[in-house]
């Protein structure tokens, strides 16, 4: 199916996507599971919460998107990483692995803006944690919502040109030092979706993600890696997990 | 136990923080943790048995918390309604007549920015009855080198959420134990682990805040 999303090609190979809040799809379930309730556990006092959260998502959300196109240089491969451009990343042994056979790879970003973890933050301020909690999980769901459409999106455009894609990988996760979000960054013309990196390689805006997707001609989207991985406690190894028990 | 401190101890662990407070909808226009304090207090009931009340009340969520009966949001509301006692017992552990269990210095790790997890640790411990000192976000490891000789009898409490920000918890911990050994350290956020907080040299490893309440209490009880 195709997105009905659109792009701009604002340099020579990086694109910015135009997301609405209209395009995406808040799966309260997945809200639900992630703050740890089993189906319809829920106590109704949280869901109506949630329900009011939801529905402040279209004013509060800010969705920024976008991605770079560049080369995957095959003759410089290793093992824990792969040259792309002309720039190395440090991806590990298990990214690198999933994205080798690509020869392309998209440089991605993507934010829902600041307002969220603002409106999170001033509930706390003024003694309500529960629902600053609430906030701050459904802007996590959220943004991780419109990586979702990015991503099928990317996958569209390159389905044009008899392009697969992979699955996509986070600087932070997977064994792949954030630090490294310095350099996916580069790639950028500055302040990219309004989004800046700290010194420590950390986003502004928080809810912000970042990552690369594999592209090439005999590369497949596939389940996750999760088992192979050491970070035990991760949250999108969390998150899967529950998901696939619903 | 006096019914006014034992309805206290219910608003605590229900969440109810007020008469006006909809949570929960079987408690909705009944009186809250914020005006039962407030009579008890005005029926000469002692801080203290207030205070202990509280606790039972924590303990209690504590404990359905970790048979996964409630979650996070409930554990939050049961901060909230003590936060409320709390507010009419400020002037008494002012004035010394009841002392906090301790003091918790509490921060996260220089380079990360991430402060919920932070906050809601920070807010389910002072419910807890601990004096918590927060000093934000991105604390170097000076920052809380100078706050423990400050308060040389506190625990401290480190956060991070990525996993990178490991590297500069591990600096910190490093840090005040060469100047602190003394010191107990507990760290928490998402990329850590049990083993984790062992490799970098710290006393605890903490997965919610209630791990991080149970850490503290059993340094109260040692």
């Amino acid at each position: 199916m195709s997105l009905l999303l659109s792009q701009t090609e604002i340099e020579k190979n990086i694109f910015e996507v135009v997301i609405n809040f209209s395009n995406l799809q808040i799966d309260k379930k997945e809200i639900e599971s992630s703050l740890g309730y089993p189906e319809d556990m829920i106590p109704n006092h949280f869901s109506e919460l949630i329900d009011e959260i939801i529905s402040e998502l279209p004013d509060k959300c800010k969705i920024k998107a976008g991605y770079c196109l560049a080369e995957i240089n095959k003759q410089k491969e290793k093992k824990d990483g792969l040259t792309i451009a002309d720039k190395f990343f440090n991806m590990d042994r298990l990214v690198t692995a999933q994205i080798k056979k690509s020869e392309l790879a998209a440089l991605f970003v993507c934010t829902i803006g600041n307002v969220m973890e603002n409106w999170s933050r001033q509930l706390l301020t003024n003694g309500d944690p529960a629902t600053a909690f609430l906030v701050d999980t459904v802007a996590s769901i959220t943004v991780e919502s419109v990586t979702d459409l990015l991503h099928d999106f990317i996958g569209d455009e390159m389905k044009k040109r008899n392009l697969n894609i992979t699955n996509r990988y986070s600087p932070g996760y997977c064994n792949w030092p954030v630090s490294e979000q310095q350099l996916l960054f580069s790639f950028f013309p500055q302040n990219f979706c309004g989004i800046i990196l700290t010194d420590s390689s950390l986003m502004i805006p928080i809810k912000s993600v970042s990552g690369v997707i594999g592209i090439g001609a005999n590369v497949k989207r596939k389940d996750y890696v999760c088992d192979q991985c050491g970070m035990k406690d991760c949250t999108y190894r969390a998150v899967r997990s529950r998901l696939k028990s619903i | 136990m006096n019914e006014l401190i034992e309805r206290i101890s219910i608003c605590v662990e229900r969440g109810k923080v007020n008469k006006t407070s909809p949570y929960p909808k079987d408690l909705a226009g009944q009186d809250g943790a914020d005006e039962l304090t407030r009579q008890a207090l005005d029926s000469n009931l002692g801080p203290d048995s207030i205070l202990q009340a509280c606790n039972v009340g924590m303990m209690k969520i504590g404990e359905r918390f970790g048979r996964n009966e409630v979650f996070v949001p409930e554990l939050l509301m049961a901060a909230k309604a003590m936060n409320a006692v709390m507010a009419h017992l400020k002037p008494f552990f002012k004035a010394g007549t009841v002392k906090a269990k301790g003091k918790f210095l509490l921060g996260t790790v220089a380079g990360d920015l991430h402060d919920i997890g932070k906050n809601l640790v920070s807010m389910v411990v002072e419910g807890n009855g601990w004096q918590v000192i927060d000093l934000g976000v991105d604390v170097k490891p000076g920052k809380f080198i100078e706050k423990i000789k400050e308060n040389p009898d506190c625990i401290v409490g480190l956060s991070a959420l990525l996993t990178t920000t490991m590297a500069s918890m591990s600096k910190t911990v490093k840090e005040i134990k060469e100047q602190f050994p003394n010191i107990k350290i507990i760290v928490g956020g998402a990329p850590l682990s049990h083993k984790a907080a062992e490799q970098m040299g710290a006393d605890g490893y903490a997965p919610d805040p209630q791990g991080a309440v149970e850490f503290l209490n059993e340094f109260i009880a040692a």
